[in-house]
């Protein structure tokens, strides 16, 4: 049944309905309109010459947006908190070898994703060092078919079980490499191209493809392997 | 088949993000009325893309929001003033990206050990200055002492008792005065500054430690060009072997500020450039960074004889390239021209 098949726009609506009105967000701070781009350039030029008040005008452009990638990157206020605080503080830093070379959206971001990055690589290292198994219940299911089931099944369990198997999905995140698990973020739960996700992590669209490949694939087979 | 299932799979992943190219969307879908595995594989990853909801991605609560605010507030405050930060580590940065070229590193450490060298020769030159005045004062005072000796001899034994009236003239100043005790004798100790001149010939050492003295005289730039001058006539004349006189050659070219005193030394140094490679050093030192373009003229002209050396051939290529001055361009370039000829 090809027809079936093909219909790949409604199955990858699907994810998005959580995190629908966080896309559309954050694809508003890319395409900007022209006016206000310029004021955008504006600003950055006005606090690039030492304006505080142009600076925090920036900051609040773009904190919800970098709040929300690192709070669902990490899982924790704290660290999403911490977070936002170096990226911002780095940014006015260096915000004087901004050239205009990429957008500020991008730079801002390039940020964001290198301080993550570094987080998500300390964590993995302490993961082995403890080299302990997340893997605690003993529980049998089959993930992706139970969520295939959940809404025709009137489940009473259903909350605490969504709860399990937001568990189960974090820990299958988490075996990604840092990396991965970055462009996945952006691309799944951010819903950023991946040209622009190349950009911000300095690498080339090709090179996200296939790393965004490698990490579905890893999901599949970790998400599996949970049953 | 219309493609491979490896590259189908792949292509299922990107479809799914909507990151597929039309072209290969249409082959895939072609591929997928054809391959039960490939179907399977699309409703696995869609199946995938749905539990990934599991895991929504939630809008910061305004209480983290305002609370992230406000330490970011804190800590900016807490910064020194964004305006010369900035502008100090953007000039900064600058600044190291400009220095990172090698060349340029590579030229100021040659500078700065040059520099180094210089200043550790000028500080030997002064101690060697002072000794050398010192000695000539004592040698000028002994000498004098034993005149006034052979013509007192006869008037007075005893050399203590002269008077002292010839003498205040002489003393510059007083430094110990010591009683000996139970008597009524005391001993002062003084020193003597007499201001003195001397005639000779040029070729008299006397008169060559002299200019070389004076050629170190920081304060008189007309005693400094004079010294030099007369050393440079010196040397031309083939009266230089002692290697302190075209040292102090060198040491004028290098670091004097007159440009007339460096041109002079330039000239003295001339009958050595094709020996002494410390000469020929100096002198194309001097034709890279001196700011006078007579002087760097008169540089090229007296490297005539140690053209073909390829340290010296960079140097020129380098200044016909890089001059400031056309002219000196110009000459470079035709010496380099020539001696290409020659070879």
């Amino acid at each position: 049944m090809p027809a079936d098949a093909l219909r790949f726009a409604s199955p990858f609506s699907g994810p998005s309905t959580a995190g629908s009105s966080a896309k559309i967000q954050s694809s508003r701070g890319m395409t900007i309109d022209p006016q206000a781009r310029a004021s955008e350039t504006e600003l950055i030029r006005e606090a690039q010459q030492g304006s505080r008040a142009a600076f925090d005008a920036l900051v609040r452009q773009y904190d919800q947006a970098v709040l929300r990638l690192a709070l669902h990157l990490t899982g924790s206020e704290q660290d999403a908190e911490d977070i936002h605080q170096e990226a911002f503080l780095k940014a006015y830093r260096y915000l004087g070898n901004f050239r205009f070379e990429c957008s500020f959206y991008t730079w801002i971001y390039r940020i964001v994703t290198n301080l993550c990055l570094d987080l998500l690589r300390r964590r993995k290292s302490r993961r082995e060092d403890q080299a302990v198994m997340i893997d605690a219940s003993g529980e049998e299911m089959d993930l992706l078919n139970n969520v295939s089931d959940e809404r025709a099944s009137a489940n009473p369990d259903r909350e605490l079980s969504r709860k399990v198997l937001g568990e189960r999905i974090r820990a299958a995140l988490e075996q990604l490499t840092p990396r991965e698990r970055m462009v996945f973020e952006l691309k799944h739960f951010q819903g950023l191209k991946l040209r622009t996700i190349g950009e911000m992590l300095h690498t080339t669209e090709e090179t996200a493809k296939n790393t965004l490949f490698r990490a579905t694939r890893k999901l599949r087979a970790n998400l599996a392997e949970l049953r | 088949m219309t493609m491979k299932c490896e590259t189908a799979h792949e292509s299922i992943a990107l479809a799914v993000y909507g990151e597929l190219a039309d072209d290969q969307r249409h082959q895939l879908e072609q591929h997928l009325t054809e391959c039960d595995d490939c179907r399977r594989e699309l409703e696995g990853v869609q199946a995938l893309v749905k539990a990934m909801s599991l895991l929504p991605v939630e809008e910061p609560s305004a209480n983290l929001v305002a609370r992230t605010r406000l330490r970011l507030e804190e800590a900016l405050d807490a910064m020194p003033r964004g305006g010369w930060v900035l502008r100090f580590s953007q000039q900064f940065s600058q600044g190291v990206n400009r220095l990172r070229s090698a060349p340029v590193a590579a030229s100021a450490l040659l500078i700065a050990g040059l520099t180094a060298g210089g200043y550790g020769g000028y500080r030997a030159g002064a101690h060697v200055h002072d000794a050398a005045q010192a000695s000539l004062i004592m040698q000028a005072g002994q000498a004098k002492d034993g005149t006034d000796d052979g013509s007192d001899n006869g008037a007075a034994n005893d050399p203590d008792n002269r008077t002292a009236g010839s003498r205040t003239a002489q003393i510059a100043n007083v430094s110990s005065i010591v009683q000996e005790p139970g008597s009524k004798k005391v001993e002062v100790r003084y020193n003597r500054l007499v201001p003195e001149s001397i005639r000779g010939s040029l070729a008299d050492p006397d008169i060559q430690q002299l200019l070389l003295i004076g050629a170190q005289n920081r304060v008189n730039s007309d005693v400094r060009g004079n010294s030099v001058g007369l050393l440079a006539i010196g040397c031309r004349a083939g009266q230089c072997s002692d290697s302190a006189v075209r040292n102090a050659l060198m040491v004028s070219l290098l670091y004097d500020n007159s440009p007339g005193v460096r041109l002079e030394a330039l000239q003295g140094l001339q009958p050595y450039v094709g020996d002494d490679t410390k000469v020929r050093d100096a002198v194309l030192q001097s034709l890279m960074n001196d700011p006078d373009a007579r002087v760097r003229t008169q540089a090229i002209g007296l490297l005539e004889p140690v053209q073909a050396d390829s340290s010296v051939r960079e140097v020129l290529h380098t200044i016909a390239a890089q001059d400031d001055n056309p002219q000196i361009r110009d000459v470079s370039q035709q010496v380099l021209n020539q001696v290409q000829q020659v070879q």
